[in-house]
This record gives C-alpha cells, sequence and structure tokens, in this order.
C-alpha cells in the first residue's frame, strides 16, 4: 500500500525550474488543523522566493474572488461561516498586498476574460509545463484531478495539495484523490437524484463523470465495485451542453423486445400534392405534402411546413411498431438542434398512421466527409479541427438520445447530415429502440461482433452494440472514412474483419506491418494520443476497452481535449496534425525542421528524420510524396487501354526570377522585392488574397508556387555572408541553418561545426576535439524519431524522461 | 494542395469499398455489325451510368476483357473517373470463350490480390460474360473455375446470350445458380443500365451483406 499522502518542503517548489501557485480556497480554509499554514509556508520560504527571484503565483483571478468575497456586507449575512469567510477574505487580500511588495508574491498573471478559475489554472500548468514543474495549492478536488490528468498526459511533475500546518507542501496521492473524486461525484449525484440539485451540483457531475473515468483509466486505478455494475443506458447522465429541453423524461430502460412487429392495414399512400393529417402532442391540423426530397430503404421524404419534412413511410413498413415508437417520441416532447425527432404524427384522408412530421436537416450527408477528395473538394479550408468539431456535435447528440435511454441502433453516414457550420443532424428516429421496440435495420460496417449473427429486428441491441457504432463512426470522421478494421492481406470479408479484431494501425511499439497502404498510416500517427489510446482499445481485441467500449461520455472528454490540444501549438507543434490529410508522419520535437516541399509546393510535407550518428536532422529534400512517385510511376490516365501508357513525367520547372517577378506583378505585387516578399507563400497568399481574390492565389499558387519554393530553397541553402565563424572569420552558416535556429528558439552558433570525420575548415581551430563519432550517414528509419544513443549516465535519465513525454503526444 | 498528383493514390485515396466487374466480351467475327455496335454503345451508357450514381462512382472498378480467335485485354480496371469511353471494339474471327473467361478470371484474382495488398476493402467481384455463338476452344477449365467461385460465394456471374444462335446450354454450365438469360433483341442499354442499378445496389450495401437482385428489372432487357 503506498502512502495517501506526501509532504513536500516548500523550498523545494521556490527553485528557479519550478513554480507555486496557490487557489482562492487555500486562503478561505476553515479547516482549524491547517491554520497558521499560509504563514508558515511564507516564512520558510522567503529567501528562497527572494533568492530565486521566484515568487509565489496567486493570479488575477483569486485576486478577483477573494475582493469579491471582501466586499459582501457582513452585516446582512445571516450565518456565521458566511462572516468568517468575509473576513478572511479580507486579510487575506491584505496580506497578499504586503507580500506582493516585498517580492514575495505574484499577483499580475491571469487571464481575466475566462470566467472559470479551473480552467485558468489548467491553461497555466498546460502552457507552462514544458518550462517548469509546478504546484497548485488548493482544496478543489475537480481541478486537482485535471492537472494530474494533465501531468499524466504530458508526462511532466505537476502537482496539487494543500498546506499542513507547518507550512509543508502535502501532496495526495493519486488513488486516494480517485477515491476522494469518486465521493465528491456521489454526493454531488445524490443531491441531483433527490431534487436538491443545484445548477453547479449539476455541473459538477457533468464534468466528474468522464474525468473520473478518464482519470482512472490514464492512471490504471481500480474501479469501485458498484460503478462498474450499472453500465446499460442509464438516466442518470448529464444532459449535452445547449438548449436542451429540460422537461422531457427518459424512456424505460428494459431489456423486454415487444412482440414482432406487423404490417398495418391502410387505404393509400399520400404522395406530392396529397392533404394530409397531422396530430402532435397538443395541437392537430392538415397541411399538403410537398416535394419529394429524398428516398429511402423504408420511405419517401417530402417537404412539409415551413422547416419541417414529413416521412410516409413504404407500404412493407407502415407497421405497429413505427406508429407506436412515432407516437412515444412525439408524446415525450424531446427536442433538441440537430435531432430530427418526430413532432407529429401524419395520417392519410381516411385517418390511418402513414408518417410522421420532424425538424428538416440542413447540410449534406456524412459520406462527403468519408471520402478525402470530396472533402477537400467540397470543405477546401476545413482542417483537422473542424473534422474534431463533427466528432463533438455527433457525441452531444448521441449523449442527449442515451441520457433519454434512446439507441440509435442503425447509425451510419447515411443516417448523419452536416451543415457548413458542423452541425450534425441525426435522422430516421423512426429506427430507433427506445422501450423494448427494436431497431429493425443496421449496416455490418457499424454491427459490433456480439451483434453481427443475430437479426437486427429480433433481438435487441446492447449499449455496447450501441457503442461499437459510435466508436467506428468517431474513426471514421476523423479518419476521413478509413474503416478501424482495415488492414493488407484481407479477402474482403468486412463481417470476418469485425470478429477478428486485429486492429492494424501502429500503436505504440506493436508490429505495425498490416496497415493499409497509402497515407493512412500517416494520419493516425498524427491523432491525438489520448484518442489514439482510446481507439486502440476499443477495436484490438486484446484492449481493455474491448468488450467495455467508451461511452459517449468518455469520447467527448478525449474529443475535447483533441480541440483543446489541437489549438495549442506548444503541445500540437506539428501543423501537419491539424491538416485533413497528412502525409508524413507526425514531427517528434518541437525542435524538428519542418519545411514546404520545394518541388510540389505542399505545405509543411517535410520533417526532418532524426539522425542517430550525427546527433541532427536530416532534411529531404522534397516530399514523401514527391520522392515517392518518381519510383512508384503515376497511374496511367484516361486510355481505353489504360496500363500501356508511358507514366507521365513531372511538369518541367525551369524558369528565372524574372517570370516570377513579372506573374507577381499582373497578380498585383510589387515587383522589385517579389521574391522577398514572397518569402512565405503563406504570406503571399495574405498579400494577394486581398488584393486579387484567392481563386487567383490558388492558380498562382498550382502555377508557380513550386518554382518560388525551389528558388526561395536556393538562398536558404546560400551561406550568408554578414555571419561569420568566431574562429576563422569566414561565412559558415547557411541562410536556411540561420533560420531553422530562430525558428527553433535556439541560440545561432558562432562558428563551423565539425565536418565529416570531425574535422574543421583549416585555418579553423577548435579549442577541443569534439566528443562526437565520425560518420554522418544518415539512418535510413522512415519514422521521425529521435533514438538517441546515451552513453552517460546523466544523459540516461533524461532521455528517459524525454520518452515518456515524447511517447505519449507523439506516438 | 489537392490538385497534385492526383492519379498516384487512386487506389488507396478512396477508401470505399470496391465492387470490381469484369465484362468478358464476344467480339468473333459474328458479332459484326450492329450487335457490336450496339454492344460499344451499351457499354459507354454502362460508364455514364455508373458515373453519374454517386456511390457506384466510388466503388465500381471496371475492365473489358474480349474474345474472338483469342483472348485480350481491352483495358484493365480502373475507378471510372480514369476510364474513357470506348470507341470501338472489332469483330473477328472465331469465338475463344474458355480463354476469354480463364483472362478474365486471371484479371479478377490480380485484381483482389492488389486490394488486399493495399489493404481496400472490396465485394466479390463480378463476372458479365456476353456471347453471340458458342466456344470453339475448350471451355471445361473455366467452367469448373466459375462455378468453383460461385459456389464459395466469391463471385457472381451473368452469362447473357445475345440473339439466336447463343448456345445457352454452354452458358449455363457457367451459372450453377440460375439459368442464363437471352437478351431480348439488341437491348443492350436496357441490360447495361440495369447492370449499372445492380452495381450501385451494391455499393450502398456493405461487403458482407447480401444483396437481392432485382429480378423485377429483368423484365426490361431479357427473353423469358
Ligand atoms: N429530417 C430530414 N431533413 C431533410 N432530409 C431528410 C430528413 N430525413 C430524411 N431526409 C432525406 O430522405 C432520405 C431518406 O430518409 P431516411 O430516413 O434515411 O430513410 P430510410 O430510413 O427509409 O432509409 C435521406 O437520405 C435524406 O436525404
Ligand atoms: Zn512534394
Amino acid at each position: 500500500m503506498s502512502l495517501d499522502v506526501q509532504l513536500l518542503d516548500p523550498v523545494e517548489f521556490l527553485q528557479p525550474n519550478r513554480r507555486l501557485l496557490i487557489d482562492t480556497n487555500i486562503f478561505m480554509d476553515p479547516d482549524a488543523r491547517r491554520a497558521g499554514g499560509l504563514k508558515r509556508l511564507f516564512e520558510r520560504g522567503q529567501d528562497a522566493i527572494l533568492e530565486n527571484s521566484n515568487p509565489i503565483v496567486v493570479p488575477t483571478k483569486v485576486i478577483g474572488e477573494l475582493t469579491k468575497q471582501s466586499r459582501r456586507d457582513p452585516s446582512r449575512e445571516a450565518e456565521e461561516r458566511t462572516k468568517v469567510a468575509i473576513k478572511k477574505a479580507g486579510i487575506a487580500l491584505s496580506f497578499l498586498e504586503d507580500a506582493s511588495k516585498v517580492g514575495l508574491v505574484r499577483k499580475d498573471l491571469g487571464d481575466d476574460s475566462n470566467p472559470y478559475a479551473d480552467d485558468l489554472f489548467l491553461r497555466i500548468f498546460e502552457r507552462f509545463a514544458p518550462a517548469y514543474e509546478m504546484c497548485l495549492l488548493t482544496r478543489d478536488i475537480t481541478i486537482k484531478l485535471r492537472i494530474r490528468l494533465l501531468a499524466h498526459r504530458l508526462d511532466k511533475r505537476l502537482l496539487t495539495g494543500v498546506v499542513t500546518k507547518d507550512g509543508d507542501l502535502e501532496i495526495e496521492s493519486d488513488q486516494s484523490l480517485f477515491d476522494r473524486g469518486l465521493r465528491k461525484y456521489a454526493l454531488r449525484t445524490s443531491n441531483v437524484a433527490e431534487g436538491n440539485g443545484n445548477f453547479k451540483d449539476r455541473s459538477e457531475v457533468a464534468s466528474l463523470e468522464p474525468l473520473l473515468e478518464q482519470f482512472r483509466q490514464a492512471l490504471d486505478l481500480k474501479a469501485p465495485e458498484a460503478k462498474a455494475g450499472d453500465r446499460p443506458a442509464k438516466p442518470s447522465a448529464p444532459r449535452g451542453s445547449s438548449g436542451r429541453a429540460p422537461t422531457a423524461q427518459p424512456f424505460s430502460s428494459t431489456s423486454k423486445i415487444k412482440p414482432r412487429d406487423a404490417v398495418l392495414a391502410f387505404a393509400s399512400l399520400p404522395t406530392e400534392g396529397d392533404r394530409v393529417s397531422w396530430e402532435s402532442a397538443s395541437k392537430s391540423g392538415t397541411f399538403l405534402l410537398g416535394s419529394l426530397l429524398g428516398e429511402g430503404g423504408e420511405g419517401s421524404v417530402y417537404q412539409g411546413d415551413r422547416n419541417t419534412v414529413v416521412k410516409i413511410f413504404d407500404k412493407e413498413h407502415v407497421t405497429r411498431h413505427r406508429k407506436e415508437k412515432v407516437e412515444l417520441l412525439v408524446r415525450s416532447g424531446i427536442q433538441a438542434k440537430g435531432l430530427c425527432i418526430p413532432s407529429a404524427m401524419v395520417c392519410n384522408a381516411a385517418g390511418e398512421f402513414v408518417g410522421y412530421v420532424m425538424p428538416k436537416a440542413t447540410g449534406r450527408e456524412a459520406r462527403t466527409i468519408f471520402n478525402i477528395r470530396k472533402l477537400e473538394k467540397d470543405f477546401p479550408t476545413w482542417n483537422k479541427s473542424d473534422l474534431v468539431d463533427i466528432c463533438i456535435s455527433f457525441l452531444e447528440q448521441v449523449q442527449h438520445l442515451h441520457s433519454m435511454n434512446i439507441i440509435l441502433g442503425d447509425i451510419n453516414p447515411k443516417n448523419l447530415m452536416i451543415d457548413d457550420r458542423k452541425n450534425v443532424f441525426i435522422i430516421d428516429a423512426d429506427s430507433w429502440q427506445l422501450e423494448g421496440y427494436p431497431c429493425p435495420v443496421g449496416t455490418p460496417m457499424y454491427t459490433s461482433p456480439a451483434m453481427l449473427g443475430k437479426t437486427y429486428a429480433d433481438d435487441l441491441r446492447s449499449m455496447e452494440d450501441e457503442l461499437f457504432a459510435v466508436g467506428t463512426m468517431l474513426f471514421q470522421i476523423v479518419m476521413t472514412g478509413q474503416f478501424p478494421y482495415m488492414r493488407t492481406g484481407t479477402d474482403g470479408d468486412m463481417v470476418q474483419l469485425i470478429k477478428e479484431g486485429n486492429f492494424a494501425f501502429q500503436y505504440e511499439n506493436r508490429n505495425n506491418k498490416d496497415q493499409p497502404d497509402g497515407d493512412w498510416k500517416f494520419i493516425w500517427s498524427h491523432i491525438h494520443k489520448p484518442v489514439k489510446d482510446l481507439f486502440w482499445h476499443t477495436f484490438h481485441k486484446e484492449g481493455k476497452r474491448y468488450r467495455k467500449r467508451p461511452t459517449a461520455v468518455e469520447w467527448l472528454g478525449v474529443f475535447k481535449a483533441y480541440k483543446a490540444y489541437l489549438g495549442n501549438e506548444q503541445f500540437s507543434f506539428d501543423p501537419m496534425s491539424n491538416s485533413v490529410r497528412p502525409i508524413r508522419p507526425k514531427a517528434f520535437k518541437p525542435d524538428t525542421p519542418i519545411r514546404d516541399c520545394p518541388t510540389c509546393g505542399r505545405k509543411h510535407a517535410i520533417a526532418g528524420i532524426w539522425n542517430d550518428e550525427s546527433q541532427d536532422y536530416f532534411v529531404p529534400s522534397a516530399c514523401n510524396k514527391c520522392r515517392g512517385s518518381s519510383v512508384r510511376g503515376a497511374i496511367p490516365a484516361r486510355s481505353a487501354r489504360a496500363g500501356l501508357d508511358p507514366p507521365q513525367p513531372a511538369t518541367a520547372t525551369s524558369t528565372g526570377k524574372t517570370r516570377v517577378s513579372a506573374l507577381a506583378k499582373q497578380y498585383g505585387i510589387a515587383s522589385k522585392d517579389a521574391l522577398e516578399k514572397l518569402s512565405a507563400l503563406g504570406e503571399f497568399a495574405k498579400t494577394a488574397s486581398s488584393s486579387v481574390g484567392p481563386d487567383a492565389v490558388r492558380r498562382f499558387e498550382t502555377a508557380y508556387g513550386a518554382e518560388l519554393r525551389s528558388a526561395l530553397r536556393q538562398r536558404t541553402k546560400a551561406l550568408d555572408p554578414s555571419r561569420r565563424c568566431a574562429r576563422c572569420r569566414n561565412p559558415f552558416i547557411t541562410y536556411g541553418n540561420v533560420e531553422w535556429h530562430q525558428r527553433a528558439g535556439k541560440p545561432v552558433p558562432t562558428t563551423h561545426k565539425p565536418g565529416p570525420g570531425g574535422t574543421y575548415p583549416p585555418g579553423c581551430f577548435p579549442p577541443s576535439p569534439s566528443p562526437r563519432g565520425s560518420t554522418t550517414t544518415t539512418s535510413t528509419t522512415s519514422d521521425n524519431k529521435p533514438k538517441k544513443k546515451a552513453t552517460k549516465q546523466q544523459q540516461t535519465t533524461t532521455t528517459k524522461k524525454k520518452k515518456g513525454f515524447w511517447s505519449w503526444l507523439f506516438d | 494542395m489537392a490538385a497534385f498528383n492526383i492519379g498516384a493514390d487512386d487506389l488507396v485515396d478512396n477508401p470505399t469499398p470496391r465492387v470490381p466487374v469484369s465484362l468478358c466480351l464476344d467480339t468473333s467475327g459474328s458479332m459484326g455489325g450492329s450487335p457490336i455496335e450496339e454492344l460499344v454503345r451499351g457499354v459507354n451508357l454502362f460508364y455514364d451510368a455508373i458515373d453519374e450514381d454517386d456511390d457506384a462512382h466510388d466503388s465500381a472498378e471496371i475492365n473489358i476483357v474480349e474474345f474472338n480467335s483469342s483472348a485480350g485485354l481491352v483495358h484493365d480496371f480502373a475507378s471510372i473517373e480514369r476510364l474513357e469511353r470506348i470507341s470501338s471494339l472489332t469483330a473477328s474471327g472465331a469465338t475463344a470463350m474458355g480463354a476469354g473467361v480463364n483472362l478474365a478470371l486471371d484479371t479478377l484474382d490480380r485484381r483482389k490480390a492488389t486490394y488486399s495488398g493495399s489493404g481496400v476493402l472490396y465485394y466479390q467481384p463480378w463476372l458479365v460474360l456476353m456471347t453471340d455463338g458458342g466456344p470453339t476452344d475448350n471451355i471445361d477449365l473455366a467452367v469448373r473455375r466459375v462455378v468453383d467461385l460461385v459456389e464459395a460465394k466469391k463471385l457472381t456471374v451473368f452469362p447473357i446470350g445475345i440473339g439466336s444462335g447463343a448456345d445457352m446450354n454452354t452458358l449455363a454450365r457457367f451459372s450453377p445458380n440460375r439459368p442464363p438469360l437471352r437478351l431480348d433483341g439488341l437491348k443492350f442499354k436496357e441490360f447495361f443500365e440495369w447492370l449499372s442499378k445492380s452495381v450501385a445496389r451494391v455499393s450502398r450495401s456493405t461487403p458482407g451483406d447480401t444483396v437481392k437482385l432485382d429480378l423485377e428489372g429483368l423484365a426490361g432487357w431479357a427473353e423469358l
């Protein structure tokens, strides 16, 4: 049994490489056992603080909260507790004021635009984790869990704790934190369940549930027995984020299937222009069916009144189950943007049930984004974070339905529509499974191994079956259409592939020789590690979540983290990670040189490959595509006897500065310094698009981007005459190398580096021989991972530490 | 950037499961004149229909094998985007049906191996065999291969007789599950329309699904 708490000397956290922060609740701590602790902390720490100029950080947000507290009028408060709190806040403020004057506290740090102090701390920790080890003193269990999770993800020392009476930092173990988190969750949940919950309870429940689950998985902690038991769609799940009707009651979570479905009799099916009657929960009326919008396997969809559509079932699909299901949904009053839930029953002229009214979905079928070419064509500006947004929108819808005990059943791209603003609409509500009515249809690709042998109409799906489909859909959205079980060496039998559970995408140190050809392995390589983890564990038969699949809430957690990650350049430093189609493995470290390809012009297409021998990056001269295509040859285009044509040669590029300048002029860029101005094509686009429009820029880019970049490349290879070696006084470094150092935030070298065999140019004598090896052969590994050979003891430890961090982020 | 090098990764770029369809066509001397012209027109119409269908467009991959005195590949498998319409086929010589079917099966095998090797999902292939006569070479091996594949559910075959001279008994040997059909007059157009709809229907299912053919639709082109 490990100790539940650990005590640290505050001085340790006041060293230059560390930072100590304090949250509001520490100043307000009512616990007598810890009284006087803060004072002791400052007494013990002050020398170290001043010596290292490392004041304790109390963010502006905390100051703000204390100020707000202190300004309340104690005479108007009934409770003694509150009166004490007001006083405490005042004392804390004046202490902080004094302490900051003498340099013991720093209280100017923060961002008041964010209303949540928790988020602020998290942001500070994320932002500075690469630079410092940090410790936050707080009593709030939720933020503690968040920070510890972050620490685990980043493999950084980020601690949280409280102050003891003696001024020590008391750091709790992760298991103990987790247990306390569970208790808090249970308490809040029961408040909510008993109807005593306030807004704070509800939001805590909503955020704690996924957080605790992630925490447990990430740190591999024991789950309490009780929680593992209640897996099926449970009504306690929190509501989705926006505008959900709070009145709707969940359906029962029965596992008893209704008697078999049967076709209902009717006189006629209405079609375009026919008058139909409708009946909602509270009103009724008639209207004319509008034009036909689409046809599916079970019915036709017509334009209805205003923003609605009407689905009229085919003759074999006017059934009792459908009628009763639609009735239940109409009466439930569930409403949410994006869910096309029946709002009224529709009857023909004879008054017989034939269909239903639902909100109209906008956008296009999800299929568009499952084909990378269509995606690039239809949404040229989208990047990975847009696909992550779609996952989040999809999950919010699914989570909402699950919280109502509705199982979607036939999850597949045809039942999702996506609009330009990345809202996901879910259609085909009449196929949903609820109250024991099965979802009678399905799609093999999204069918769980357990469900594969069964008949959709005769069996109820379990939540596990549903979560298989959810996972598959998410995988296909972020992987632009690829099927999770795709690998080489299959005989095309999808059912077999699902049953095998052989998820072939590269994961950690596993064999990856079955990964499908093409860019898929690169697309996969750039996916955020926590999402990758969850995919792997869900789909691989040896994964921990293979039989206990992640819930929508859990997925939401990791996809939101993915979104945040892509928006943070400190962590997602490889710009290609945000591309919908990466064409190379993810760069391994922030200092990896990344270049546009001079041949084809693809942005960020080249990343340095770590060379063990020289302990430096080798930067290929062209991207994978350009290097690969000369070997592979192009597929013959448009030929009646395809296969006989010779591969088309790459378009010749021979032109000089003049043509580029002339063109630049034509496109509205001052010709004099065209090359300078175009030093980055991005900049060019910026300059040009404002004056000549994006189309012209694209044409220009296609026609001359490669040339421009190759001209620029020439320059990057040239020696910078203004920089001279400090030893031999000769130019020694290229423009490109200078920029590389500057971009990586490294000091630009001032002297020649040793050449092959450890030699130096004549007249340039280094003070002592180089300790390095003598060859500079490039490693032939295709990935970009630095593989350091550690010789010294000290080097081993730093390498090891880094490895965990990097492999978390970039594996 | 999407514009660069688009051909190179055609196969693997598209994650849609493929339906390989081999058209194995009789171009012997007896097909000369309007039958071969109608056939070419029918094939091109088939291509157009596949091109226009959202699902089939991404899934279908078609090749053409012709047989007369020997067998030859008119064009190898390619997605519809890369296929030019055929301008003509030349009718001459005998009817090496055995060789034609064997070549078609070989190309299908190779294509499946390519899918498998690259990690592309696919449906079991289709073979369309069209003739207006009877074989002039030995067809035993070809028949055995087709029957084995069909029985193992690894091939769907459509043997189609053209005109009254077509040897329906021979065609029947290629079709263990259902009787071969005779084209009604020169209704190639109707046949290929039906075929494209059937391919589209498969494209809308997922591999492993059993797809029902639209038998009612046969009435448009088959002599019953
Ligand atoms: N709520 C809706 N808004 C707009 N179009 C819809 C809506 N529901 C269905 N459609 C259109 O109708 C088609 C068939 O609907 P769907 O419910 O999928 O039919 P089925 O369940 O019979 O296969 C869809 O592909 C879509 O184009
Ligand atoms: Zn390139």
